[in-house]
């Protein structure tokens, strides 16, 4: 019996889907890299040194010890600013999904060609009414992945 | 079409309650189940489908009142989007059922996808929901808004040459 088709699907479309139905309001950008998807991979999964150094509102990232075995990854991350909140956070190759009780984030990578990858970045506010106050996404998205293709540059 | 797996109204009533990891293990869920389904629709357009296909799921999950039918629900709004967004692409150009390779045309079995591309998306959207779904005609229709005659009429051949051809 022959195979029937089925459809691409990658973890920069699953980020673009989560920010189409988060309740509140987020922002998703996206970007194609100058290296391959294992070194930006591996640059964006080391949260605790590399968000600060990319992402313009966080200023430190501490990753809590689970309570137990399989229980979520959670992060204790401060802000430059207001922000100051423990995120769970799912976090595997090509995927990285946040959330605190008020701010959502995320980034996603797919290998482009063999010498490229697509990076997005998710911004957001969990809660009804958030897009209002779109403006104060701006210091947590920022221009987070000018800023990361830098850091790829000095790395 | 799955069977519900253990926990999964508890994950469906947490990705209701604006959890965003809950939606997506959700999402890791029935992505793979909209895949497949958009892919024989949709063709070329498979992945922008699944995409188009999974936001109309996620933003209508406030409807879902039985988890356990989450599986039938999923398929129902995911087949009509990859028809829409099938028939919206400029890709998208049907040909006559006339045109289609006679039974037991070698072509068939070598490139099934070959085949699909010159069905238009609702005839592929009927072959898929009676030959890989294992919906009756009646279902069919409901699904995709059109007369169970109109099912059965418009489909019959296209069916007959595909089954014939696999069951070489």
């Amino acid at each position: 019996m022959p195979q029937w088709p089925v459809a691409d699907f990658d973890p920069v479309r699953r980020l673009h889907v989560i920010a189409a139905t988060t309740p509140g309001a987020a922002r998703i950008g996206e970007a194609v890299l100058d290296a391959p998807f294992e070194r930006v991979w591996s640059l964006a999964q080391d949260l605790e040194r590399t968000m600060p150094l990319w992402i313009p509102d966080v200023r430190t990232v501490r990753l809590l010890t689970p309570e137990s075995t399989g229980a979520p990854l959670q992060a204790r991350i401060h802000g430059h600013t207001r922000l100051r909140a423990t995120f769970a956070i799912d976090l595997a190759p090509g995927w990285c999904l946040m959330q605190s009780r008020l701010v959502l984030g995320g980034m996603a990578a797919r290998p482009e060609t063999d010498r490229t990858t697509r990076l997005a970045f998710l911004g957001g506010l969990r809660f009804p009414g958030a897009r209002l106050l779109a403006p104060a996404l701006r210091p947590f998205t920022g221009n987070p992945l000018a800023r990361f293709a830098a850091l790829l540059d000095e790395e | 079409m799955q069977e519900p797996p253990p926990g999964l109204a508890e994950l469906v009533r947490a990705a209701q309650g604006g959890d965003q990891l809950a939606v997506g293990r959700l999402l890791d869920l029935i992505t793979p189940y909209v895949r497949r389904l958009c892919g024989p629709i949709a063709l070329d357009d498979g992945a922008d489908a699944t995409q188009e296909a999974l936001i109309a799921v996620f933003r209508k999950l406030h409807q879902l009142q039985c988890p356990d039918a989450l599986f039938g629900w999923v398929r129902a709004i995911a087949v009509r989007e990859a028809v829409r967004y099938a028939t919206r692409s400029a890709r998208s150009q049907p040909a006559e059922l006339g045109e289609l390779p006679a039974p037991g045309d070698p072509q068939l079995a070598a490139d099934i996808r070959d085949v699909l591309s010159r069905l238009s998306p609702e005839h592929r959207a009927v072959l898929l929901l009676r030959d890989l779904e294992g919906l009756d005609e009646r279902q069919t229709a409901a699904l995709l808004a059109v007369a169970p005659g109109t099912v059965k009429s418009r489909l019959s051949r296209a069916r007959l040459s595909f089954r014939k051809a696999w069951q070489q």
